[in-house]
């Protein structure tokens, strides 16, 4: 497993900070790809963050009322390493499915 | 027209002597039989003894000029399919060269280790990377060896011609090399034609030598017809090369005064008024000329000299007339190293069904 | 003196990715032969697009792994060139489709130059190439080249099925004499299983085919990612109460015709599996060898389950394109329905 840090993105143009208003996920969860996972504020507005990856949550840096500096880190992601190459992306292991059923009359001799 | 000069290679590095009375008597022998056996090589498709040869008439200072400025011992050729006087300055014997072009083996039957002359193939450009490849051999054995500060390195002397130059693979082999420092020297005989088609359709700029500067690799222009020039330009390449200096493209201007081959008619595609005027002196009778006025040579040296390249080259065709075809066995047995069982039933389904059991 | 000594072999058993079970076997390569060289593009400091040389150059340095110019014809041909030199070089191209700009030097240079020169000059050259699609990647990104050069006289050509093949047998190809094309399912890269260290074993064969699973009522052909998606297959068909056989063929050329032919003759049945075109694809030289060998005791003609006569389609279609366990399981059915008529 890797650790990925994410930073709090600049919400406006040029803010430098915002105040955690509430996680929306815990530590130990397993987020998907633009899952929102904190609701922050800002001096224009309050808005909800989406996942810019899948992962593992390991670390959320502040608690609601703290704020948190633009570029700073706000949450770290345990991600796998086995991560896709240049280009693709990892297929993904499912259950087989199946529709056709075999049936037939062997008449083996 | 006389060729654009261009030399961008730095200043000489310690180098082989000038030629003396002995080399240059040796060039000259080495002309003459290289051009006795050309001609007599067109003769033989025409009687009937091979089905077909690339002739090189004109471009003997080139070759000659070229081979006999590498070392034999540590360098390696890679030739095209024209490039007979090459081999025969490199000491290539030459029945077994001639084999491939009476159609025993594709590749000829000369041994490529041996003579360090690989073995020719019809792909035109396609044996220039293998030159990188080789030289860069030779970059990481004197790394491992530790030795490339004293002996120096073997040098790849790749060939090619005008036409090549238009090929992927060349550019693709110019930039590797020049990347990995290889020491290679990029022969090109620019000799006019590409089969029917003129050199300014050919190469965009107007020359291939020009093309060094955009590798960052030093390039030398140079008189294909003077087999000094050549002999000059293709030892101070290889020298650079073997210092570790990286590659060289030397552009040696020469003309094809023959057919591309013993099945082409050049009337089609230009006269012969524009080959007098373009093909420029006779390289053979200009370094005759050029001993004559040095008095390094006189008319009985010449007259024994042409009568030996005579013999040779009739010598040489007893040796072609008595080369057999291979047995068709060996159709399989040099596809691997270690065949396979697929191939070993076909070559067994050969042997029981076919005649030549 | 050896009395009391007793040989205790350690038979290291990992849990590998094919990506690790190749950079592990190319490790043990480069450590075993000075004369193997590694290159092609972003192999060195980047340990390649999918890592699959990760950490080689940093442990052999920059002669041994080195990254190349973008130009696959020209790691094919410098990889010509080395070989004559006494090298064994094991480029890479980095994916399939980037092969189609090499064949020149592949077929016209690589696969000849032992024949050309008499056996003089040995060309022991591994090209490990990405191949096969099911990664949702661009255009090709996604190629299918076995049949391609199969057909090209002077080459040899595998694919594994899974980690643990895929150590031995590149080891293996590496060892070899002759060009080999090592076609790594990429599809497969990420699954992991056990991988057996152990060189002596009499179970790891390296040569010919495996039956991947046993069965006696049809057999299914298939090689790289196909094999896992057979095994399912085969694993649906048992609850239907039919017994398949999954035969990875493994090497593509040469094919292992007796392998074939003696999984066939038991269960009289064959399914041939691939990801490539139809059209003179692979399967019709397993139906031709399969017809040919096991003629008489054929119940049914063979059945080919394949990519379709398209270009490889984008991302969003491979499932479509790629043989899925139904158009398999069709297969199937079309053959043990079969009656002569």
């Amino acid at each position: 497993m890797a650790e990925i840090s994410f930073p709090l993105p600049d919400l406006g143009e040029g803010l430098l900070e915002a105040t955690v208003l509430e996680w929306l996920v815990k530590v130990g969860d397993q987020v998907e790809r633009n899952q929102p996972f904190v609701e922050v504020e800002t001096t224009k507005s309050s808005v909800e963050l989406p996942s810019p990856i899948a992962g593992i949550v390991l670390t959320l840096h502040g608690e609601p009322g703290d704020v948190v500096l633009v570029d700073r880190p706000l949450i770290t992601f345990a991600v796998a390493d086995d991560s896709a190459g240049i280009v693709g992306t990892v297929p993904q292991e499912a259950a087989p499915k199946r529709r056709v059923r075999l049936s037939v009359v062997l008449d083996e001799d | 027209m006389a060729p654009r000069a261009l030399d961008t290679l730095p200043p000489r590095i310690a180098d082989a002597a000038v030629p003396g009375p002995d080399q240059l008597r040796d060039l000259y022998r080495m002309l003459t039989n290289v051009r006795q056996l050309d001609t007599s090589a067109v003769a033989w498709q025409r009687q009937g003894l091979i089905p077909g040869y690339a002739p090189m008439l004109g471009q003997e200072a080139a070759q000659v000029g070229a081979g006999f400025g590498v070392d034999k011992a540590r360098d390696f050729a890679f030739p095209t399919y024209r490039e007979m006087g090459v081999a025969y300055t490199l000491g290539v014997n030459m029945v077994e060269y001639m084999s491939t072009h009476k159609a025993i083996w594709h590749g000829g039957l000369y041994d490529p280790v041996a003579t360090h002359f690989a073995p020719f193939q019809a792909v035109v450009g396609g044996s220039v990377l293998h030159a990188v490849g080789w030289a860069h051999g030779q970059t990481l054995n004197g790394q491992t060896l530790n030795s490339s500060s004293t002996a120096g390195l073997g040098v790849a002397l790749a060939f090619l011609g005008d036409g090549a130059s238009s090929q992927g693979d060349v550019h693709e082999a110019m930039n590797f090399a020049a990347i990995l420092t290889a020491p290679v020297v990029f022969f090109v005989q620019n000799n006019g034609w590409a089969i029917s088609v003129p050199t300014e359709q050919q190469v965009a700029g107007g020359s291939v030598a020009a093309r060094g500067a955009g590798y960052g690799m030093p390039a030398v222009r140079v008189d294909g017809n003077d087999v000094l020039a050549v002999l000059d330009a293709t030892r101070r390449a290889a020298a650079h090369a073997r210092a570790g200096l990286g590659p060289v493209v030397v552009e040696a201007m020469t003309y094809r005064r023959g057919p591309h081959s013993t099945s082409d008619d050049p009337g089609r595609y230009r006269t012969l008024d524009d080959e007098k005027i373009d093909g420029g002196e006779d390289p053979l009778s200009r370094f005759r000329a050029a001993l004559l006025e040095r008095g390094m040579a006189d008319a009985a040296f010449f007259a024994e000299a042409d009568a030996q390249a005579q013999a040779r080259a009739d010598e040489i065709r007893d040796g072609v007339v008595d080369l057999t075809s291979r047995p068709g066995s060996e159709m399989f047995d040099f596809v691997f190293q270690e065949s396979t069982p697929t191939l070993g039933a076909q070559a067994r389904q050969w042997r029981e069904e076919s005649e030549h059991v | 003196m050896s009395e009391t000594l007793e040989l205790v072999r350690e038979t290291p058993l990992l849990q590998l990715s094919m990506q690790q079970a190749i950079n592990r076997a190319l490790g043990e390569i480069l450590e075993h032969d000075d004369r193997a060289l590694i290159f092609g593009e972003d192999v060195g400091v980047l340990g390649g697009v999918f890592r699959v040389t990760d950490g080689l150059q940093q442990r052999f340095g920059a002669n041994r792994v080195f990254d190349t110019p973008l130009a696959e014809s020209g790691i094919l041909g410098t990889a010509i060139g080395l070989a004559m030199a006494g090298f064994h070089p094991i480029p890479e191209v980095q994916f399939d489709g980037f092969a189609y700009p090499a064949v020149n030097q592949i077929i016209t240079q690589l696969a000849r130059m032992n024949y050309r020169s008499r056996g003089r000059l040995p060309m022991p050259v591994t090209l490990r190439v990405p191949s096969f699609g099911g990664i949702r990647a661009p255009e090709h990104h996604g190629e299918s080249l076995e049949s391609l050069f199969a057909h090209v006289p002077g080459l040899k050509v595998v694919s594994p099925s899974n980690p643990q093949q895929a150590y031995h047998l590149l080891k293996h190809a590496a060892s070899m004499p002759d060009p080999v094309i090592f076609m790594e399912p990429k599809a497969r890269y990420w699954n992991k299983a056990a991988v057996d260290l152990a060189d002596d074993q009499d179970s790891i064969s390296l040569e010919g085919s495996v039956i991947a699973r046993p069965g006696k009522h049809a057999t299914l052909v298939a090689w790289g990612a196909m094999v896992s998606r057979c095994l399912q297959v085969a694993e649906l068909a048992a609850e239907d109460g039919i017994e398949l056989e999954v035969l990875d063929l493994r090497w593509l050329k040469p094919i292992d015709e007796a392998g074939l032919a003696a999984s066939v003759s038991r269960t009289r049945r064959a399914i041939v599996v691939h990801e490539g075109p139809h059209t003179a694809g692979l399967g019709a030289e397993v139906a031709a060898l399969v017809s040919q060998s096991c003629f008489d005791t054929l119940r049914a003609p063979v059945e080919r389950v394949t990519g379709f006569d398209v270009p490889y389609p984008s991302g969003d279609l491979e499932d479509e394109y790629i043989p899925n366990i139904d158009r398999i399981l069709f297969g199937v059915q079309r053959v043990l329905e079969y009656r002569r008529g």
